[in-house]
């Protein structure tokens, strides 16, 4: 394999790739729930239970890794309208960001989730590109990630069943965030409100964990947002 | 309100907890009975005078109902109305009676009144004496299922249902400040005192109502009935958002770091069957940042001759009986103590209107409270005595009486026979604990209370109440306040205002140690004396085992099965260990104890399962065209947690009819495959490359923007793990692609070495699997049928063997790599997966006049070996290395920088020349196609064991060439091209096989030059 022939290369010669990856708008994604058909099930499941699902489906999702500098941590909470939540486990939104509304979670000591409306991802990234310095990777993983939003008053009982996390809400405040174990699959956990979660689940494991959520929530009542 | 006790010849008429206007309907071993809402199985049974529960393990001797709670050896029963819904192994006296319960004796064959076995007890008995598991289990072992089932039958274990079964089962993970085990006196003492503190608290009780001892008892507490107390504390309780109460909640395993596990019963005590959508048990898996073990004691019954017949029971049991389910079990009672504490079982036998025959105490001078309120009775006490046999056969008739010397060993005057059908006893109390032990800790001997309490923990663990030998109500509740208290500032709460509740003045007098009472005859000849009911050990098996050598203690357990199974030694263990330590010459803590595991009582295989079955046994991971393939009536393969197409059969095609066409439409015309589950890494940083060289064999330093390139993997010791190709985005920018399976190792394996070895570099790593969904169209009309979606020039010219280019494929981005798995034309379309399938769609929409055809993991395992491609993890086992597959073009030893295996694949055994290494086999008979797995022989005719020189690692039919092809290990196959091997089948066939290169089909690669 190592007998092609180099041919010339018509790439810009940069040191990263940026590429939009969204078709015009009148092609429709599909979000890793499509198959489940959650508007039918909305519309004729059950109106009242302990615990609600809403799929955030077709966001714009970005990872962010990075060591930042206290420049590049400058230009960073430029780009984003908020500050990198620097502090573990800890998140900050804001509504008014230069690309709109914002949420960005700690992940880990060098590494960040940045949510923002699916189309300005590749907007968010180009941005990165063009003014963020230094060493420091940012990738989309818009179509690998769906978020369900988990809400009721049985939502905790029900994240009780399927994480070890301690949920209480002296130990897990609004806020917080955490990469975890959910069921047998893992998933980003974020309390949003007092009883209101979203988590961020990987798209392939996206069918087993709705599945499981509606089995951990049957003794409560599951009702199904659109 | 007139009730029917017709039948329950044994309710008192009034007293207990039970709920006399809720009679409820039940049956045992198929007969009928009533008995009150609040009775256990084991209360209701009593009540209606049924006295024998099973058949003794060894013996098949009758046996009864001995106590009241966790630590009843005899009353195991099988419950259950339907198939699906058996319970093996549940104590009668832990069962809650609800309406239709159904249970029967798991032991008694072929039942427990007219017993089969019974007729050959005595045989069985000599049969198998102690030491039986040692002495025959070993030898022969191949009669061991034999022996298995037969003991099985025998020894009332109860058997699991054969059907599914319907009810849910889940498990939920808790945390909180303190766990508190057990909610008698002291557990509820603690809990008020932390929960008023604010703590988050857990307290967990295996009865169905909080109170421990406080429910059988008739002391007062604030100058009320206990059980009043107890109502308030837990109506307190309830008003603590941060307060978890778990009654029928057994906690039954202490793990490290303060993790304990409970098994809750939500309604199995209310219905045989969960009421729809309801948990019937769920598990909980607390981690607690301090636990108070408040678990009480059970009562130790006496050693004595027959004290196993029916109508022989602890003292304490009578109490609870009379006190909590109102009912006496029997008429005339004789009680045998050498404690004040168990007169109170004669006071309440006397205050219910039953006959106490007689109170016979071992000790010469018994004064104390109870002691003194028998007298007011005008019960017969008869000190410096003790009961030396039971007699009776299905009942207890009578006893024997006789004085003892001092030290209570020896019989010192003459027997007197009493007519009675009960004898409680009492040796005194012996701690639970268990789940201290669980920990690793080991119990210590306490003289003042004759009893084992918990030693030095590991954990962060304290001890409250009789777990203690704190026996008195007044110390129970003050050591609950004062544990909690101290785990309040353990935990830096502030302390809370608690009061103790006013209990009544008792005086108890001393106890005497005695556990095993003599008779006039030695223990070998006397009446059989049990120990252990449950595993039908005796004080002549113990001494027995002291005789032939078994000192330890942990060996004389073993050798008599002393405390084994789900009994746990919880009534017998210290007066065995009192009998051995006796024949030892020693004391009881010289000889030692043994420690107890998890689980403290059986735990259904439901609980522990949760609710990982069926449909979630395991995740199913599904790309973004997989309805596409459900709908297209593929048939699926398990790749890790993948479901891959594997093959698409079209109306009645075999799978190999299905194979032969996918692969005969894709080198003829395109096929396209789903390869979305390849894992894929995004590589960014100004190292990348440098990075790239050092995990990978090849040189990756001169790989320009818009190529690919093919790399293996290998691990330190040279073995290839994980291959794949991996493409140059942008001069710091990488893609790389993995196995399927091996994704997640992958990443893991550059994450490592990139935090531990190679911090310095810059370089980071992303995992983009589910971001892009893959679809590879391969087949000489790829390049045809991917210019009608694209206005891209992907002619040759433009688009190489092995470049990658963005561009729009029916209107949405993509990345497109001209690589190939299959060796004919290729392009892997990469689009983002929320896209994947209307690009995967539009390809079929236009793909319709080159017959385009969908193939699955099987077809491209076939096209891939025509080639004389390898998989990873299947022509590869963690033992090969590159040079072994041929594939020394993919290492580069001239890399400026070492890479990862470079040393292990150069150790003297990885350059022997007679190595297995990887070539194709081209069989003799085309139309045979070798099994993979299969061994191969230089010399068919070799005496057996024939020298092996390696296995089939791929085989298969190809439609394409029209006869088989194989890969396989050959030693020194690489020099061997052209020579025979022969592989000899289980079935008698030898195959016969060319040695020959690997790449069956278009060897010079032009057919992916295009």
């Amino acid at each position: 394999m190592s007998d092609v022939k180099v041919e010339a290369v018509e790439l810009a010669p940069v040191d990263k790739l940026v590429t939009k990856q969204l078709p015009a708008a009148e092609i429709v994604g599909e979000s890793p729930l499509h198959h489940a058909d959650l508007i039918s099930v909305a519309e004729h499941g059950p109106q009242e239970g302990g615990v609600h699902f809403h799929e955030r489906k077709l966001m714009g999702l970005l990872t962010l890794r990075c060591l930042p500098s206290a420049e590049q941590q400058e230009v960073i909470k430029a780009l984003l309208g908020v500050a990198l939540p620097m502090q573990p486990l800890t998140s900050v939104t804001a509504d008014d960001s230069p690309i709109g509304k914002v949420s960005v979670r700690w992940v880990s000591p060098d590494e960040w989730l940045i949510i923002v409306a699916g189309e300005q991802a590749f907007e968010l990234e180009t941005r990165f590109f063009e003014q963020l310095t230094g060493h420091y990777s940012l990738v989309n993983i818009s179509g690998g990630t769906t978020i369900f939003d988990v809400s009721g008053r049985h939502v905790v009982d029900m994240l009780k069943k399927s994480t070890p996390v301690d949920l209480h809400g002296s130990e897990f405040p609004v806020g917080k965030v955490v990469s975890t174990v959910f069921a047998k699959s893992g998933a980003m956990i974020c309390r949003v409100a007092e009883d209101q979660f979203e988590l961020v689940v990987r798209r392939s494991f996206a069918d087993y964990l709705w599945l499981w959520i509606q089995d951990a929530s049957r003794e409560y009542g599951l009702v199904v947002h659109h | 309100m007139t009730q029917d006790l017709s039948k329950q010849s044994n309710r008192l008429l009034e007293g207990g907890r039970i709920d006399r206007a809720k009679p409820l309907t039940f049956t045992y071993n198929g007969k009928q009975y009533k008995g009150f809402e609040g009775d256990t199985l084991a209360s209701a049974l009593l009540a209606n005078g049924v006295d024998i529960v099973g058949r003794s393990f060894k013996y098949s001797r009758p046996r009864g109902i001995v106590a009241a709670g966790a630590e009843e050896p005899n009353a195991i029963m099988q419950i259950g109305s339907t198939e699906a819904t058996q319970i093996p192994n549940v104590r009668a006296t832990q069962q809650s009676l609800y309406a239709g319960l159904v249970a029967s004796s798991t032991n008694g064959w072929p039942n427990v009144d007219m017993d089969l076995m019974g007729l050959v007890g005595k045989v069985g008995g000599k049969m198998m004496p102690p030491g039986f598991y040692y002495k025959t289990f070993m030898y022969p072992k191949s009669m061991w299922e034999t022996y298995e089932s037969y003991i099985r039958k025998a020894a009332g274990l109860g058997r699991a249902p054969k059907e599914n079964d319907p009810d849910i089962y889940d498990k939920m993970n808790q945390h909180c400040d303190l766990l508190i085990v057990g909610a008698g006196p002291a557990g509820l003492m603690a809990a008020l005192t932390a929960a008023r503190a604010g703590a988050r608290v857990i307290i967990a009780d295996e009865q169905n109502e909080f109170g421990g001892s406080l429910l059988s008892s008739k002391e007062t507490l604030n100058g009320k009935p206990a059980a009043e107390w107890v109502k308030d504390v837990v109506q307190e309780l309830s008003g603590f958002d941060d307060v978890l109460m778990l009654p029928n909640s057994q906690v039954n395993g202490y793990h490290d770091h303060n993790f304990l596990t409970i098994q809750q019963h939500c309604t199995d005590q209310f219905a045989d069957r969960a009421p729809n959508g309801q948990i019937a048990q769920r598990l909980h898996r607390v981690r607690a940042k301090w636990v108070i073990l408040a678990t009480g004691a059970h009562e130790r019954p006496l050693v004595y001759g027959n004290n196993d017949i029916p109508g022989c029971m602890v003292a304490n049991a009578v109490s609870t009986y009379i006190n909590r389910y109102g009912v006496a079990p029997g008429k005339d009672l004789v009680l045998m103590t050498s404690n004040d504490n168990a007169y109170r079982a004669a006071l309440d036998w006397h205050d219910a209107g039953r006959r106490v025959v007689a109170i016979v105490d071992s000790r010469k001078n018994p004064k104390g409270t109870f002691v003194e309120a028998a007298r007011e009775r005008g019960i017969s006490i008869l000190v410096g005595s003790g009961v030396i046999e039971a007699h009776g056969n299905k009942r207890v008739t009578g006893v024997s009486i006789a004085p003892l010397n001092d030290a209570g060993d020896a019989v010192v005057g003459p027997i007197v026979k009493m007519a009675a059908d009960t004898v409680a006893t009492s040796g005194g109390w012996s701690p639970v604990i268990h789940l201290s032990c669980h920990t690793g800790s080991r119990p210590v001997w306490n003289d003042d209370i004759l009893g084992f309490t918990p030693g030095k923990t590991y954990q962060k663990q304290l001890t409250a109440g009789a777990i203690n030998g704190a026996f008195a109500t007044k110390e129970a509740l003050s050591e609950g306040a004062s544990a909690a208290l101290d785990a309040l500032s353990n935990l830096g709460l502030a302390k809370s205002d608690i009061e103790l509740p006013e209990t009544e003045a008792i005086v108890e007098g001393k106890a005497m140690a005695l556990f095993h009472l003599p008779h006039t005859k030695p223990t070998s000849k006397a009446p059989k004396q049990f120990v252990d009911y449950q595993n039908d050990v005796t004080a002549a098996g113990i001494e027995l085992a002291c005789r032939e050598g078994f000192e330890s203690i942990e060996h004389v357990k073993r050798y008599t099965a002393m405390g084994f199974g789900t009994d746990q030694g919880k009534l017998g263990n210290i007066n065995g260990m009192a009998i051995a330590a006796k024949m030892l010459k020693q004391t009881i803590p010289q000889t030692g104890t043994t420690i107890f595991r998890p689980n403290y009582t059986p735990v259904t295989f439901g609980a522990i399962a949760g609710r990982d079955c069926g449909e979630l046994f395991d995740p199913k991971r599904y790309t973004a065209m997989h309805a596409w393939h459900v709908e297209r009536g593929a048939k699926f393969e398990d790749v890790g947690q993948w479901k891959r197409a594997w093959y698409y059969p079209k109306g009645n095609e075999t799978m190999q009819e299905a194979l032969n066409r996918e692969c005969l439409a894709t080198r003829e015309s395109v096929g396209i495959l789903d390869a979305s589950t390849l894992g894929k890494i995004d590589i960014q940083g100004k190292d990348a490359r440098e990075f790239l060289g050092r995990v990978y064999t090849n040189a990756w330093a001169k790989l320009p923007v818009g190529k690919c390139r093919y790399g293996l993997m290998c691990g330190e010791d040279g073995m290839v793990f994980d291959d794949g190709v991996t493409s140059c985005l942008a001069e710091n920018h990488f893609l790389m692609t993995t196995t399927t399976g091996g994704a997640a190792r992958v990443l893991s394996w550059l994450e490592i070495y990139h935090q531990t070895e190679w911090p310095e570099l810059e370089v980071y790593f992303t995992s983009v699997t589910d971001h892009w969904s893959t679809m590879t169209i391969s087949g000489p009309n790829s390049r045809k049928l991917l210019e009608k979606l694209t206005d891209y020039d992907v002619s040759k010219e433009n688009m190489a063997f092995m470049d990658w280019k963005p561009m729009t494929v029916a209107g949405v981005p993509a990345r497109v790599f001209r690589i190939s798995f299959t060796g004919e034309l290729s392009f892997e379309i990469n689009v983002q997966a929320n896209y994947g399938m209307h690009v995967w769609k539009a390809l079929f929409e236009q793909g319709e006049e080159f017959n385009l055809t969908p193939y699955g993991t099987e077809t491209m395992h076939i096209l891939r070996a025509e080639k004389g491609f390898i998989i990873a993890g299947q022509d590869t086992d963690g033992s090969v290395h590159p040079f072994d597959l041929g594939m020394s073009w993919a290492v580069s030893m001239q890399k400026p920088f070492s890479f990862i295996g470079k040393r292990g694949m150069q150790r003297e055994d990885c350059v022997r020349a007679d190595r297995k290494q990887l070539v194709g086999l081209k069989t003799l008979d085309p139309n045979v196609v070798l099994p993979e797995g299969a061994q191969g022989v230089l010399d068919p005719k070799a005496p057996i064991p024939m020298p092996m020189v390696g296995h089939v690692t791929s085989s298969y039919w190809s439609a394409n060439l029209k006869r088989s092809v194989a890969m396989g290990f050959v030693k020194g196959g690489l020099d061997k091209m052209g020579e025979k091997v022969f592989y000899p089948l289980a079935d008698g066939r030898v195959i016969e096989a060319e040695i020959c290169s690997p790449v069956f089909l278009d060897p010079k690669g032009e057919r992916q030059h295009v």
